[in-house]
């Protein structure tokens, strides 16, 4: 028994820890309908605050209040203000992405601003940390122990008070059923949501100040465990009790020290508890929405757009249509055409030449370039860009064309490589051969990842893929006979009979290559009837399978495919290098992955390929400043998110369409047809399409 | 397509100005377009009717009217305030009432939490038990079931709790949306009863009825929507002969 509790007690603070992040993720998902991830980098943000404050000398009190009740809110509230507030009514993917881009941005960002992590040991709130106040059953509690616990049963009894007792509870828990229906009881629901935003960003930040002297050092990375421990938490309260979150809280805590502690020390102890909330969001998940009420008047909201495809599709032709003369008509027929849910016009292929003429163009010219003049390093920055490309582009076909979304494409891409390198070092397989062989182990992985998830959409899929990428990184990379812990995985560049690929120009163009493969596979996917059917299913799984596609096999085959396409892109990734470690391909990489992928563009091959050399070309260049710089990319990232949330499509898209548009324009310019004067204008300028008689052919 | 509707009614404060005045308004559900140029009013403690098929658009007029749907085009003034584009808390305040189609109450908070919620947001916290008194008197039934969660009422209870709200307070209009849906006939009428004595205290009625017969006998004034246009306005003396075809458009024999 005192073995247990010796195991257990000290689990009980990392409980209590991960039910303030769980709260606090609840909390918002009920108000305001987003999950926000970046919890997770507010508490960060806000523990380091702490530490750094009190190793400059200010009072544990003021440094306490500062990064808990100012900071903490500070940070939240501004979220909200730029980027939550737009995307409360978008797709999982949109409302996904900017929490995801500021996870990752935030530390880094806050890392730039301190300059340095504090070497202090951070201190507990209150008490002295090292002192034992009390015994239980034999077992010391110490001052940090107790002060965790004590601050947790505090502020969450103050919720529980709060919402049950108040006027503000009661908007609160109305708020939760349905902001319209509160609304029209004469109260502003945004700001009783933003005032829970508040509450929640106070719980992640007291979080961070809680969780900081669990740990030797402040480290980003333990705020990502915290956050991930506070998903399972929330999943395991069904997104929407605090009780249960608090419960569930305890228990993973208590849980996992308990395990580590019988456990015999070795892989699987090691790589059981990290993966644990993986196993309780798959057993969990499941159970998500079962007793959910539904706001009686979700009907009021407009349908969330399918991701990229309306973003693009129905950009406001009034500003085309003013120009009147034949580019108007083009646009007209255009607009029409894809309204009607055909295939793309003669008309607007027409319209869109020159766009695709000059993108083949810029194309070839960097091809060009990269064969002739460019220097080595730049060669080499190009080519890791499309061995990036490749494994955006498995996620062009996953999350872009069939709307699920992905959290663990490094995963795939690292085991392709790490058993592509295997296969070629310790078998002696030829490299080529060995990397497509790679491609297959991933796709396997892809199916495995598929199958339990199969019921899962939008962000509990999300969840349990970002789940699967810790448990890949804990548990896969670190076994001896694939990723190899830190010492990582040679992996040659290969040769086909008399031809090397040894040096840079000729690897480069067996990049091109994979890469022009992969990107047909995707093409000729999206375009067939897969295609349509993987369109149909994004839209609605439900419809889908109710017009006769077996949705299930769908799935599963596209997450093999797609896994396989970013294991042989890890692959050449590895090729290149010579070797790859498991940190090349962390969690963290798809992540970024994602958001890099979104923010380019995920609806088109072309916004892989991009998104593949402005994300090599970008971490190239910030290489160059200063190593306080270095988590500048990921801070450029996150910002990027702002972009985002107007322009979902990506800025390939957004770019090609804006060209499209300004060729439009001066097509009618030249052409001004004598009977200009009857194309009309278009009425009220809120109309989103031209409905009655304002273009005329 | 502007038909005016004016009905005759008891101005009480500013003689002349509508309580509601909706003017060439238009609405979208994403891109499909639900409203075209609707134009109609509604004078003080007037009861109108908008009757028409399903998909008509009625729901959506009630919509945009409250702010729940945001006007495409056109104007939407409350006693003569322009509150197009107002979210709807704030047309809520200026005595708006929507009762909405379907289930309209928090089926997770108990009936007295129900009203109180409105009734403290309307009204101050200081009246708030004054008007449940008011309110569970004129609706024993929710009294009885003050502590019970709204969800586990019967259909017709949710609907008094819902029309309950708009009797503690005193209103200017409200919109029913839907009133007889789902509802036995027996408490459709008591529901309408309660209507009278809403109007009894000056507020003016906009009343969504597919049971069309019965929104006639409850209203002054018709007006008719086709496909999301007005095509008919008038006093229920004027439009109940032709009201079929209004509603339905022409049939077989005239389209030919």
């Amino acid at each position: 028994m005192t073995e247990l509790l010796s195991y257990a007690i000290p689990g009980i603070p990392f409980g209590c820890v991960f039910a303030l992040m769980a709260i606090g993720l609840v909390l918002t998902y009920t108000t305001s309908g987003v999950f926000n991830l970046a919890f997770g980098a507010q508490a960060f943000v806000s523990g380091l605050a702490f530490v750094s404050l009190i190793a400059d000398g200010w009072p544990r009190w003021a440094a306490a209040v500062l990064a808990i009740v100012v900071l903490g809110p500070a940070v939240g509230l501004a979220l909200d203000r730029l980027l939550f507030r737009r995307v409360r009514t978008a797709s999982p993917v949109v409302k996904l992405v900017p929490s995801l881009g500021l996870l990752i941005a935030l530390p880094q960002l806050a890392l730039i601003i301190a300059g340095s992590v504090p070497t202090i040991a951070p201190p507990a709130l209150f008490l002295n940390a090292q002192h034992v106040y009390l015994h239980v059953d034999g077992v010391p509690v110490s001052g940090l122990e107790l002060s965790i616990m004590l601050a947790t049963a505090v502020v969450v009894a103050a919720l529980l008070l709060l919402a049950r007792l108040t006027p503000f509870g009661l908007r609160m828990r109305a708020v939760v059923e349905s902001p319209r229906l509160v609304e029209l009881s004469g109260i502003n629901a945004s700001r009783v949501g933003a005032t829970a935003w508040v509450i929640s960003s106070c719980f992640a930040g007291l979080a961070g100040v809680l969780l900081a002297p669990l740990y030797s050092q402040i480290d980003p990375q333990n705020y990502t465990v915290l956050l991930v421990w506070g998903i399972a938490a929330a999943v395991i309260a069904r997104f929407e009790s605090v009780p249960l979150a608090l419960i569930g809280s305890l228990a993973l805590g208590v849980g996992q020290q308990v395990l580590a502690g019988y456990l015999p020390p070795g892989v699987i102890a090691s790589g059981l508890r990290p993966s644990l909330p993986f196993l309780v969001l798959l057993v969990f998940l499941p159970f998500g929405r079962r007793n959910r009420i539904e706001d009686p008047l979700a009907g009021c909201d407009p349908p969330p757009s399918t991701l990229v495809e309306d973003a693009r599709r129905y950009r406001p032709a009034s500003t085309l249509a003013v120009d009147g003369g034949r580019a108007t008509q083009v646009v007209g027929v255009w607009h029409r055409a894809l309204r009607a849910g055909s295939s793309e016009s003669l008309a607007a292929r027409a319209l869109r030449r020159p766009t695709s003429v000059v993108a083949w163009t810029l194309a070839g010219l960097a091809v060009l370039s990269a064969l002739t003049w460019v220097s080595a390093d730049w060669l080499l920055t190009m080519t890791q860009g499309l061995a990036f490309g490749t494994v955006f582009v498995s996620l062009t076909l996953l999350t872009g064309m069939s709307g699920q979304i992905s959290l663990c494409q490094a995963a795939f891409a690292g085991v392709g490589g790490f058993a592509a390198g295997q296969l070629a070092t310790q078998m002696g397989w030829p490299v080529l051969v060995a990397g497509v062989a790679g491609g297959a182990a991933a796709a396997l992985l892809g199916v495995i990842v598929a199958l339990p998830t199969l019921r899962l959409a939008g962000l509990p899929l999300a969840l349990a893929t970002l789940a699967f990428a810790l448990l890949a990184d804990n548990v896969l990379f670190p076994v001896s006979w694939l990723g190899d812990g830190a010492s990582g995985v040679r992996i040659p560049r290969p040769s086909v009979g008399p031809v090397r690929f040894t040096a840079s120009r000729p690897f480069f163009l067996l990049a091109l290559v994979l890469l022009a493969v992969s990107a047909g596979v995707v093409k000729r996917i999206g375009d067939g009837t897969t295609g349509r059917y993987l369109a149909a299913m994004r839209g609605s799984e439900t419809a889908a399978s109710s017009v006769g596609i077996d949705v299930h096999r769908l799935r599963i085959g596209v997450f093999a495919i797609s896994a396989g396409i970013a294991g042989v892109g890890g692959a050449l990734y590895g090729s290149l290098q010579g070797s790859l470690v498991p940190n090349d391909f962390n969690y963290q990489v798809s992540l970024v992955l994602l958001v890099v992928a979104a923010i380019v563009g995920l609806g088109s091959i072309g916004g892989a390929v991009v998104a593949g050399l402005v994300y090599t070309a970008l971490q190239r260049a910030v290489a160059t400043l200063p190593s306080r710089y270095a988590g500048l990319v990921a801070v450029l990232f996150g910002l990027a998110t702002l972009s985002y949330t107007r322009h979902p499509e990506g800025i390939v898209d957004f770019l090609g369409g804006r060209f499209t548009e300004l060729w439009g324009r001066l097509l009618a310019a030249t052409r001004q047809a004598p009977r200009a004067g009857g194309a009309g204008v278009p009425g009220p300028g809120a109309e989103p399409e031209p409905a009655h008689g304002t273009v005329r052919p | 397509m502007t038909v005016e509707a004016a009905a005759a009614g008891t101005a009480d404060t500013a003689p002349g100005t509508p309580v509601l005045e909706v003017d060439g308004l238009s609405a979208f559900y994403g891109h499909v377009r639900a409203l075209f140029d609707v134009s109609f009013t509604v004078a003080p403690g007037a009861s109108v009717a908008l009757v028409g098929a399903n998909g008509a658009g009625k729901s959506t007029v009630a919509r945009v009217v409250t702010g729940l749907v945001p006007a495409g085009g056109g104007t939407v003034r409350i006693d003569g305030a322009d509150v197009t584009g107002h979210p709807p808390w704030d047309i809520a305040r200026r005595g708006v009432t929507h009762v909405t189609e379907g289930r309209s109450v928090f089926s997770s908070l108990t009936v007295e939490e129900n009203l109180v919620l409105t009734f403290r947001a309307e009204l101050g916290a200081a009246a708030v038990p004054a008007a449940l008194e008011r309110v569970f008197g004129t609706f024993p039934r929710l009294g009885e079931r003050r502590g019970q969660s709204a969800g586990t009422l019967s259909g017709g209870e949710q609907r008094m709790l819902a029309l309950a709200r708009a009797l503690g307070a005193p209103q200017r209009l409200l919109v029913v949306d839907e009133l007889s849906f789902g509802l036995a006939p027996v408490i459709v009428e008591q529901v309408y009863a309660a209507l009278d004595d809403v109007r009894a205290d000056g507020c003016a009625l906009l009343l969504i009825e597919q049971h069309v017969d019965r929104a006639l006998r409850a209203a002054d004034h018709v007006v008719v929507l086709r496909k999301g246009a007005v095509v008919a306005a008038g006093t229920p003396a004027e439009l109940s002969a032709s009201l079929d075809e209004l509603v339905l458009g022409p049939g077989p024999a005239e389209a030919g």
